[in-house]
């Protein structure tokens, strides 16, 4: 009877922690977009039709829709990854370099005979997780067996990786004369196949839940989950319970690269592109430190942010495009949505909305304040 | 004539409700001692944080030299003539002695900070409070009585009239307290006023001249220390009369744990334990006596797998340790109570049931194939709650929403849940309440009933004298002493090894060795 | 190979060498006030970009001086919101920090779009100017070699004379001023100069705010004289080598210094490379400072662990 009782309290509790949670991020978004509007308002000359792009723009038609959830798909990948890494209390930034060593793998399956076979995608797809594995495993061994930085470690990475796919793309995978730094098309058996005829919507998507699927049952459902958890609690914990952290550690590092890798293969065997060109990425693999943040790190949560933030994303591409005002002022939104996000600010006004409504605030003032 | 500090009807309740303060009264006349007493969480330290400017309190008013004044930081009372001499000391290990006594109010000549000048003051100072320390070496390198003194140094060098002393005491072995009474009454010869915050009686009749009794947030009383005795004192403390008690072990087992000729080394390289060798029978408890920091902590990690050995090697049931993984001495029947219990022995992120089966992830009862079996983990943390009553939510609530008391009880839980060969203890009941205590005490003796063999170490000496079977001395790393415990082992006795002072033969510590 | 040799030890490569080092050399200062003082300042990269893109504007419309003055305060402003942030509300200060980041990396192309009225990519348009070299000819009187002090120490930026100052400065702030005493212990055990009375969050308030003024002038030199002008991205990751120099330097200004001329020697050297070597690809020479970066953590990281582990055995 009494158990029972506290199971109800604990999934109320758990439900209020959830609304709690979700209130916030709603409140840092409208704040963001608040700040967005000023900037806006100040230097466009058409202030309300670019916000108004920005906020209808992706679901006017079909096409911007398949964009906007292409997108979401991408996100929702790079998200996983920094929650991966994030529960595990690391700090690798290596998302981006991993995406471009796991495209360049796919490219070399999608531009080999391989890739005009049945194999093309499986196989693409396989080797980019590999490759994307194998570069996240690199600043995790550096870290575990010589407490070299995984934040300076992934970093330089990134820029290493960069330039080889530069370097790759303009001296072996371009055709010779070509003065473009893009590949030939990929061929049909090689590119994920549309789910939507006519957008970018493509098997993508379905990689995408998927892996929020599998990194959910991984995290929540499996030994090595409640290790990497426990690790990302208390280190010293962990070790002392038996579980070894620094393996913990650089496999976590490895399962989030091959998520990027994973994202590498989307990117360039997906409906959007089809080719290797350099610089695909396009900055997208950072914002998974937003989406990761916003979602506290839990998988179930990411893709719900990311529809969100994709939304918002796809609508600064198309204010770019229609209207005098660059994507680029949605960095600002991101940035004040992950510092109000990652830090202690309260709803404001809820005190106020609370007196208002007359309830007693206090009970939850006071957890909130001991947590 | 006005006392010279005094406290009236103070209140302090921290958010998320716990009171820690509830009508305080407090007075303190110049030039006396005056103790502060009271159980562990009876509220004495937020008093002093209040005193300090650490805390600001709810209600009530401070009264320095019968005016009113409010502190909003340590800073103001630092200026008032108030230093603090905190339990964990605030000493930065890199920096020098006299580096750290000047901090925050450096002498300069310009802006550059004027060393000499600094090594002088502290120089002259240690000289008139009897307090020698050599201002020069890294503080880190110091053992803690020579630190405390550094503390107690910073205090002076402000010009503090009142010293505040935060169970001084703790850390330190009988003759450093000696020591360190001697530089009291020096300080109250020189005018200075010292309030001592303590639980350990006799210290408290010895050195004080005027007690304030603290219960459960609120103050009880105030007596004159000669007016007193230790049996009333404690009455006062707790409510009721209790004598902790506990029995010994009835009968004594099989060899279970051998320890021989252990070494183990530091970071730095420093010797932490030398050349110990050890027995522990099964079904009984063996205590660890020591000052802190003569490796009692390192002895127990070696053997629990938490740290290298050096040279030697430590046999569990004839088997020895050494080739097997912390998981594997786990399955092979040890188990450990860590020293800490927030920064090794719990994830307080994580929720009960996942701290209780975090040591048991290589278990088919609860993992197969890798995979979680959750209702398995479930009962099993239902069945501890109950068996260990852990007062909690429920199984999927953080252990950072417990007590201190009851988060010490799901490591136990943990711990004790199966039945171990060899339990490893260390500070059982650091900042558990007296119930808690009680509990955890009456634990540990029904797994050595059942059978386990115990290395237990404490800082509370009361605590070994109550628990332990056999005791051993160790000093700088060796055994220096072993004792079969009876009722006429002082503490005073213990003492003189735990300082180095005097030393057993070996054929002395025969007995109590076997 | 000659030829190699031969621009390697020329003064004009000297001075290319401390071209390159410069920038690396102020931000590495800017992360070392604020690791020392205790948090790790992932922001450097977005501080650099901010304080490039603010000189590069204002220079148009005012004296270069007032230009570098701007930029740090700019640095600074990004250092109080990184403060505000991590010590107010308490946020994880790399979540902070690569907040920063992102808004740097956005918000620098959204105002150099209105600054040219369009132009993305670079501020091309901008009558934007540059910082003097310090013109040392008249060393040239000495006899002997008055010539070849001309050669090493003439034509460097004056900024570049600033952050050689600046080592001195910083070191001396941190070793012979009480403040820098204060700093320190905040960084090791801020329990410490909390008991003592000491603002603790002050200071680190104040370290972030001089680790961005100083990233922030390190994006100035860079903007205002290794390159005239903004592009988009142009710190390229330095902020971010000077993360890995502070560490490389072992958390003392020398030991920055000696770090960021290892890393700026790297640079200079994929300066000169493609004159000496065209058969070398481009990009593979853009990555060797970032390559550096890597093999120095691993190396020193490895080094002190085996330091560590050395001091172990031999105590045995």
């Amino acid at each position: 009877m009494s158990m029972t009782t506290e199971a109800v309290l604990g999934r109320q509790a758990r439900w209020a922690n959830i609304r709690r949670e979700t209130g916030r991020a709603l409140a840092a978004a409208i704040i963001a977009l608040g700040v967005a509007f000023v900037i806006i308002l100040l230097t466009s000359k058409a202030p309300l039709e670019a916000f108004n792009v920005l906020l209808t723009a992706p679901i006017s038609r079909p096409r911007t829709i398949g964009l906007w959830i292409d997108d979401v798909a991408k996100l929702t990948i790079t998200g996983l990854a920094f929650s991966l890494v994030f529960q595990a209390r690391q700090f690798s930034m290596g998302v981006q370099g991993q995406v471009y060593v796991g495209g360049l793998a796919a490219a070399y399956i999608a531009l080999s005979p391989i890739g005009a076979t049945w194999l093309g995608i499986p196989l693409g797809v396989f080797c980019a997780m590999i490759a994307g594995g194998f570069y996240g495993f690199l600043p995790g061994i550096a870290k575990a067996k010589l407490g070299a930085n995984e934040i300076v470690s992934s970093l330089m990475l990134n820029y290493i990786a960069i330039e080889l796919c530069n370097y790759l793309v303009r001296t072996q995978l371009v055709p010779p004369g070509s003065g473009v730094l893009t590949t030939n098309d990929f061929p049909a058996t090689a590119v994920f196949p549309a789910l939507v005829a006519g957008t970018r919507i493509d098997i993508g998507l379905i990689f995408a839940i998927v892996a929020v699927l599998a990194v959910w049952f991984a995290l929540y459902r499996t030994a090595w989950g409640l290790k990497l958890r426990l690790v990302g609690h208390n280190a010293q914990f962990a070790e002392y319970s038996g579980i070894r952290s620094t393996v913990i550690m650089v496999s976590a590092m490895t399962v989030a690269g091959a998520l990027g890798g994973l994202l590498g293969a989307m990117f360039v065997q997906g409906q959007s592109y089809g080719k290797l060109t350099i610089l695909f990425e396009g900055g997208l693999a950072f914002e998974g430190i937003l989406i990761a943040i916003v979602a506290r790190s839990r998988p179930l949560a990411v893709p719900v942010v990311a529809l969100f933030y994709g939304y918002l994303r796809q609508g600064a591409q198309l204010m770019n495009i229609r209207t005098d005002v660059p994507s680029e002022v949605i960095g600002v939104v991101t940035a004040i949505i992950i510092l109000l996000v990652a830090s202690s600010f309260s709803m404001p006004g809820r005190k106020f909305f609370a007196r208002l409504l007359g309830r007693d605030t206090t009970p939850a003032a006071a957890m909130e304040a001991g947590k | 004539m006005a006392p010279l500090l005094q406290a009236i009807d103070i209140g302090k309740t921290y958010p998320g409700g716990v009171v820690a303060n509830n009508g305080v009264n407090l007075t303190i006349n110049a030039g006396e001692v005056h103790a502060v007493v009271g159980e562990n969480g009876a509220g004495k330290s937020t008093l002093m944080k209040i005193l300090f400017g650490i805390e600001r309190p709810d209600r009530g008013t401070l009264l320095l030299d019968g005016k009113p004044v409010n502190f909003t930081n340590p800073r103001e009372a630092i200026d008032a003539g108030i230093g603090m001499v905190f339990q964990h000391f605030s000493l930065v290990p890199s920096f020098s002695v006299y580096e750290n006594v000047v901090l925050g109010s450096e002498p300069r000549t310009g802006v550059r900070f004027d060393r000499q000048q600094a090594i002088e003051a502290v120089r002259a100072l240690s000289e008139k409070f009897r307090l020698s320390v050599d201002p020069l070496p890294p503080v880190g390198q110091l053992p803690v009585g020579q630190q405390q003194r550094v503390e107690i140094l910073k205090a002076l060098y402000r010009d503090a009239r009142i010293l505040i002393l935060d169970e001084p005491t703790a850390v330190l072995a009988p003759q450093e307290v000696e020591e360190l009474f001697v530089a009291v009454r020096a300080l109250v010869e020189q005018g200075r006023t010292v309030i001592f915050i303590a639980h350990k009686l006799p210290e408290v009749l010895e050195i004080s001249d005027r007690i304030t009794v603290m219960r459960a947030g609120k103050s009880v009383g105030e007596v004159a220390a000669r007016e007193v005795t230790e049996k009333s004192l404690a009455a006062m403390m707790v409510g009721r009369e209790v004598a902790l008690r506990v029995d010994r072990a009835a009968n004594q087992g099989a060899l279970a744990c051998e320890i021989k000729a252990l070494k183990v080394t530091g970071e730095n390289g420093a010797t932490l334990v030398d050349d110990l060798n050890l027995r522990v029978h099964a079904g009984e408890i063996v205590g660890l006596v020591g000052v802190e920091g003569n490796g009692q902590s390192e002895l127990l990690e070696a053997v629990a797998g938490l740290r290298p050995i050096a040279e030697g090697v430590a046999y569990l049931n004839g088997k020895s340790l050494a080739p097997l993984t912390i998981l594997e001495r786990r399955a092979a029947g040890l188990a450990s109570i860590p020293e800490d219990r927030l920064a090794r022995g719990l994830a307080t992120g994580a929720s009960v049931a996942e701290n209780l089966v975090a040591t048991r992830l290589d278990d088919r009862r609860y993992v197969r194939n890798g995979l979680l079996d959750l209702k398995a983990i479930k009962a099993n943390t239902e069945k501890l709650i109950e068996r260990f009553s852990i007062r909690v939510g429920g199984p999927g609530a953080a252990v950072g929403t417990l007590s201190g008391g009851n988060m010490q009880k799901v490591v136990v839980a943990r711990e004790l849940s199966e039945q171990p060969k060899l339990l490893l203890v260390n500070q059982p009941t650091r900042g558990v309440d007296l119930g808690a205590t009680q509990f955890i005490w009456r634990s540990l003796t029904e797994a050595r009933d059942a059978g386990a063999a115990v290395l237990l170490s404490s800082a509370d000496l009361s605590e070994l004298l109550a628990l332990a079977d056999r005791l051993v001395v160790l000093y700088r790393g060796k055994i220096v002493a072993a004792f079969v415990n009876s009722d006429d082992l002082t503490p005073e006795t213990l003492g003189t090894y735990m300082l180095g002072i005097a030393t057993q033969t070996p054929a002395e510590m025969q007995g109590a060795l076997r | 190979m000659i030829e190699l040799f031969m621009t390697v030890f020329s003064a004009t490569f000297f001075v290319t060498v401390v071209r390159t080092s410069t920038p690396l050399l102020l931000s590495t200062l800017g992360g070392l006030v604020a690791d020392l003082s205790g948090a790790l300042n992932v922001a450097l990269e977005g501080m650099m970009l901010v304080g490039c893109l603010t000189a590069v504007i204002v220079s148009v419309f005012a004296p270069w001086y007032i230009a570098v003055l701007a930029a740090i305060a700019a640095g600074a402003l990004l250092g109080a919101v990184m403060a505000f942030f991590h010590l107010r509300l308490k946020a994880d200060i790399i979540l902070v920090g690569f907040a920063i980041n992102i808004f740097a990396a956005g918000g620098t192309v959204f105002a150099l779009t209105l600054a040219t009225g369009g132009d993305k990519g670079t501020s091309i348009n901008l009558p934007s100017k540059a910082i003097p070299a310090l013109d040392l000819s008249f060393l040239g009187v000495i006899p002997g070699i008055g010539h070849t002090l001309v050669q090493f120490l003439s034509g460097h930026s004056i900024l570049s004379w600033v952050a050689a100052f600046l080592v001195f400065a910083i070191w001396y702030f941190l070793y012979r001023t009480p403040w820098g005493l204060w700093l320190r212990g905040v960084g090791e055990y801020p329990a410490a100069p909390e008991a003592a009375g000491i603002p603790v969050n002050a200071i680190r308030a104040w370290s972030l705010l001089v680790s961005g003024g100083l990233a922030a002038l390190g994006g100035a030199q860079l903007a205002m004289f290794n390159y005239v002008g903004f592009t988009r991205d142009m710190t390229a990751g330095r902020g971010f080598i000077a993360l890995g120099a502070v560490l490389l330097g072992a958390r003392h200004p020398v030991g920055a210094l000696l770090a960021a001329l290892l890393f700026g020697f790297f640079e200079a050297l994929a300066v000169v490379l493609p004159g000496l070597f065209n058969w070398i690809p481009a990009e593979l020479i853009r990555m060797i400072p970032f390559i550096v970066t890597v093999l120095a953590l691993v190396l020193f990281s490895y080094r002190a662990l085996r330091a560590r582990q050395l001091r172990t055995l031999s105590k045995i």
